[in-house]
């Protein structure tokens, strides 16, 4: 499942920045995740729900962050187990500054689906990929309108 | 022989249960104590199990055993029965097919178990299933057959780096046939592939292992087509127990279309955990595990060359071909690209030089096995896609260039059988008729007019031609074993004789659908002239029934029908001493009809009844004769049967959206003598579904990671009734010389000769509207048609 999208959203960067590095800012933004649990550096437990197509699941799983480069981006690794399979994400997430007060936040990677998930998911993917994009910017975008 | 019975649509006998509900299927079978089985699966197509811990899964309630691959790594897996070798002598490869994964080993295919929870409920076990943990060490995969030849491709068996199972080359010398494509006047090439289906039987797979404590006996309930051979399997290659002390009954079984012919790992597996718990464990596979687990069909990467004269002779055949034979071999799967498919290519052509390379590869998927036709589909998709491309090709006619190259008739009595040039002798055939019935039902003169005309419109039409053959009525056990096959396939039968003269046939072969429990009993009440309601048939249980080789192949009726009147040879042969004896009479003087003897030219008789009762009560007896009337036979056929046909399909395309309408579906299908011409035309019916499913529908999916990404009804596309059109079906009769019934085998013609029928018309209409494409992939969906014409 490709993963890609940008937007420009109207905060600095640096306050962007400060919400992506927040476990909890972090778990209210990224789709499906419900709940971060800070495991050790930069790691975290990830509880999350995923609906694809016909099959529906509780997930748990790692999430960690990498390749940290201040203010401009992170690689976000998300590795999933689940009764309907599995899932292996590694999403590059990169920060642009547009204005003083804009920022263009892109992304760019993957996710490898196993299981049930592949098996019965595939027609209904690339619907899911856009609208986990979608939810993705929205709920960023709603966290900076909660914090001003 | 009185005809009452045979040849008479006599509505089926089973279907008042199975139309009521009341089928018998293993699932329905509930024992006292029996626990519920679940395996815990790879995700992956390819990963190394690092650990797993069951901890957590045996704590919970309910829960009461977990056994993983450590536990039955000392058992065999499950076996092979064909052995095919190497062109160059060295044996075919055949790496162990273990029940369940063991630590340090890797899964091979998604599915591939690794554990099995064995629990008081089922949905207990289901639950348990998730506590299991594995930590998996994913490793590339590949799912393709021909990019799993490329060097650098993952590997299945660390042992074979190339991947290949084995390879094989048949017909004439290579050389012979490069020379006559080399020279022709005309070649057809055409590169295509056929692709990997689901057999999808209504029924899910389904066993019960049951270890009787008390009388040291084992008893398998078992969703199959073989109960005695996968008795064989299991007791002497698997878990090593003496077959006299297992019991294998096949009940009611909702189909199989050879997906269960073999025997799988979960069967060995609930009937060694039966024995290590003392209760009977059941495992039902769910329709999620049937498109995982259950064998696949077909999946062939060809290129094929036809050579004509000037002509439209044609004057050689050369193919290449690469087989997946997924991950294992499976039961039959080695016969299936090669003695089942290379023997085939002559199809009904004077065709005066052949030869096949065919290499048959491992990949991480599940294994490819026979599925209804197995080898012959794709034979006759490969010839009679050729000849339809050269017939456009060279701007001939597709029905003319047919008839020029057909072979002539022959009837295998006053002349003899025909020798093809790919090993088989052709017991009788008469090919000309079949397609010129299905011309004048088609209308072919008018059509092409039609065709013409349509060609201005929105929607294209065309027309496409398939004239198959098969070898069924498997098979010669002396010819199959000099091919590899580690079996007999020979059958067995029974005929008991009540002393009341009511009679219990007793038959090897297993009906999972065909209707044996009627057509059998028609020749058995015919031959004896006694009422249907007399014969009763059993089947499927290997403590009633002597042996058998079950059924597939389209064998029931040729082989075990045959089997049943050597039987009843015999019983009638012992009661004309019985009679004679009791009439005072000589046997010669006796005749038999009506279910009585007579002595010839009186009126003097005596009925099968009291024959029987006499041989069971024998106060006035022949001296030095056994009483008792009761027989047992073997029958091993001299030959294969070659059932023949053509198929004719119409379709109409539509030219803006691609999409195909099938309009009309023609069969005239010669299969021999028929004894009931309902269930024969059941069974095309059926097997012309399957075959426009694999057309127009139907096919497998897998992602870059090996993973069947379609195994679901919401993702896999069966055929439905509105898919299809009302049917136009005919006979010929062409009686096979060598056995009793003359009958040749109806379960597999209409799967053959459908799908090549079909993309023909396709290619057919897509040339009448100027777009001169070769091949388009099945299945043929609006998408793939409409690209091939933008």
């Amino acid at each position: 499942m490709q993963l890609t999208g940008s937007h420009v959203l109207n905060a600095p960067v640096s306050k962007i920045w400060g919400m992506l590095m927040d476990a909890d800012t972090l778990a209210q933004v990224v789709p499906a995740v419900s709940r971060l649990e800070k495991t050790g550096d930069n790691e975290f437990k990830a509880i999350a729900e995923v609906k694809i197509g016909p099959v529906s699941g509780s997930f748990s799983g790692d999430l960690s962050l990498a390749d940290i480069r201040e203010n401009e981006g992170y690689t976000l690794h998300v590795k999933q187990n689940s009764k309907i399979g599995n899932a292996d994400a590694s999403v590059a997430i990169s920060l642009k500054p547009i204005t003083d007060s804009q920022t263009e936040v892109s992304f760019d990677g993957n996710a490898r689906l196993s299981g049930l998930l592949a098996r019965t998911g595939q027609r209904v993917i690339s619907g899911v990929a856009n609208t986990l994009t979608r939810q993705f910017f929205d709920n960023l975008e709603q966290a900076i309108n909660e914090n001003p | 022989m009185s005809n009452k019975f045979i040849g008479q649509s006599v509505k089926r006998l089973e279907d008042k249960r199975f139309l009521t509900g009341k089928g018998r299927y293993t699932d329905d079978i509930n024992l006292p104590g029996m626990l519920h089985a679940h395996f815990v699966r790879s995700p992956y197509a390819h990963a190394r199990v690092q650990s797993i811990d069951t901890t957590e899964a045996l704590a919970m309630e309910g829960v009461v055993a977990v056994f993983t691959g450590d536990d039955v790594k000392e058992l065999n897996g499950v076996p092979c029965g064909w052995q095919v070798n190497f062109r160059n002598g060295e044996t075919m490869r055949e790496p162990k097919h273990p029940m369940l994964i063991a630590t340090g080993d890797t899964a091979k295919h998604v599915g591939d178990p690794v554990a099995v929870i064995i629990a008081e409920t089922k949905s207990i076990a289901t639950d348990a299933a998730e506590a299991v943990m594995v930590e998996w060490e994913e490793l590339p995969a590949i799912a393709s057959p021909a990019d799993a030849l490329k060097p650098g491709a993952p590997k299945v068996h660390d042992q074979y780096p190339d991947n290949k199972a084995f390879d094989w080359t048949f017909g004439n010398p290579v050389e012979e046939v490069d020379a006559a494509i080399e020279s022709a006047a005309h070649v057809t090439t055409l590169e295509f592939v056929n692709q990997r289906v689901v057999p999808n039987a209504m029924e899910p797979r389904a066993y019960i292992g049951h270890y009787d404590t008390v009388s040291d006996k084992y008893t398998l309930y078992t969703s199959t087509q073989n109960p005695h051979l996968i008795r064989l399997l299991m007791c002497a290659f698997v878990l090593g127990i003496p077959e006299h002390k297992v019991r294998v009954v096949g009940p009611d079984v909702g189909g199989g279309f050879g997906s269960k012919i073999y025997h799988y790992t979960e069967e060995a597996l609930v009937t060694w955990a039966s024995k290590q718990l003392g209760q009977p464990v059941k495992w039902t596979s769910d329709r999620s595990e049937a498109f995982l687990m259950d064998a696949h069909g077909r999946d062939h990467v060809t290129k094929a060359e036809m050579g004509f004269d000037a002509d439209g002779n044609i004057t050689g055949l050369r193919i290449k071909t690469i087989a997946n034979m997924g991950a294992y071999l499976s039961t039959f799967a080695p016969a299936v690209p090669t003695y089942l498919h290379g023997t085939l290519l002559q199809g009904v052509y004077t065709t005066p030089k052949i030869n096949i390379d065919m290499t048959c590869v491992f990949t991480h998927t599940v294994a490819v096995d026979a599925y209804r036709g197995a080898g012959r589909p794709e034979a006759t998709y490969l010839l009679e896609r050729l000849i339809d491309l050269a017939a456009l090709e060279m701007g001939k006619d597709p029905a003319q260039l047919r008839f020029q190259n057909f072979i002539p008739p022959f009837d295998g009595v006053t002349q003899p059988g025909y020798q093809t040039q790919v090993a088989l002798q052709y017991d009788s055939g008469n090919y000309h008729p079949v397609l010129e019935k299905g011309l004048e039902m088609l209308g072919y003169d008018d059509f092409r007019q039609a065709q013409k005309e349509a060609a201005q419109s929105n929607k294209l039409l065309g027309v496409g031609i398939s004239t198959y053959i098969e070898a069924c009525g498997i098979a010669p056990s002396a010819v199959v074993g000099a091919l590899g096959a580690r079996a007999g396939l020979y059958e067995s039968a029974q005929v008991r004789v009540q002393p009341t003269g009511k009679v219990s046939v007793f038959t090897g072969s297993h009906s999972h659908g065909q209707g044996h429990e009627t057509t059998f009993v028609q020749v058995v009440a015919d031959k004896l002239g006694i009422p249907m309601e007399d014969v009763e048939l059993v089947h499927g249980d290997s403590d009633t029934v002597a042996f058998g080789m079950g059924t597939y192949g389209s064998r029931s009726l040729a082989v075990g029908g045959s089997a049943i009147m050597k039987s009843i040879d015999k019983v009638l042969e012992k009661g004309a001493k019985i009679a004679a004896h009791k009439l005072e009479c000589a046997e010669g003087d006796l005749e038999y009809g009506n279910g009585k003897w007579t002595v010839k030219g009186t009126d003097k008789s005596i009925g099968f009844g009291d024959v029987a009762l006499t041989a069971y009560v024998p106060h006035v007896y022949p001296a030095g004769l056994e009483p008792g009337l009761d027989f047992s036979s073997f029958y091993d056929p001299a030959n294969f049967t070659y059932p023949f046909g053509c198929h004719i399909a119409v379709v109409e395309v539509d030219k803006e959206t691609g999409k195909v309408t099938l309009k009309r579906m023609i069969a005239v299908d010669d299969v021999g003598n028929i004894i009931n011409p309902m269930i024969v035309e059941g069974q095309i019916h059926g097997g012309l579904a399957q075959g426009i499913g694999q057309a127009l529908l139907e096919g497998t999916i897998y992602d870059e990671n090996a993973q069947l990404t379609n195994g679901s009804y919401m993702d896999y596309c069966m055929p439905r009734a509105d898919d299809l059109p009302m049917f136009e079906t005919a006979n010929q009769t062409t009686p096979c010389p060598h056995n009793p019934l003359g009958v040749k085998g109806a379960g597999e013609a209409g799967a053959i000769g459908s799908t090549p029928a079909v993309v023909n018309a396709v290619i057919d209409a897509l040339w009448s509207g100027g777009h001169q494409v070769k091949d388009i992939l099945m299945p043929l969906t609006p998408e793939r048609v409409w690209r091939a014409m933008n």
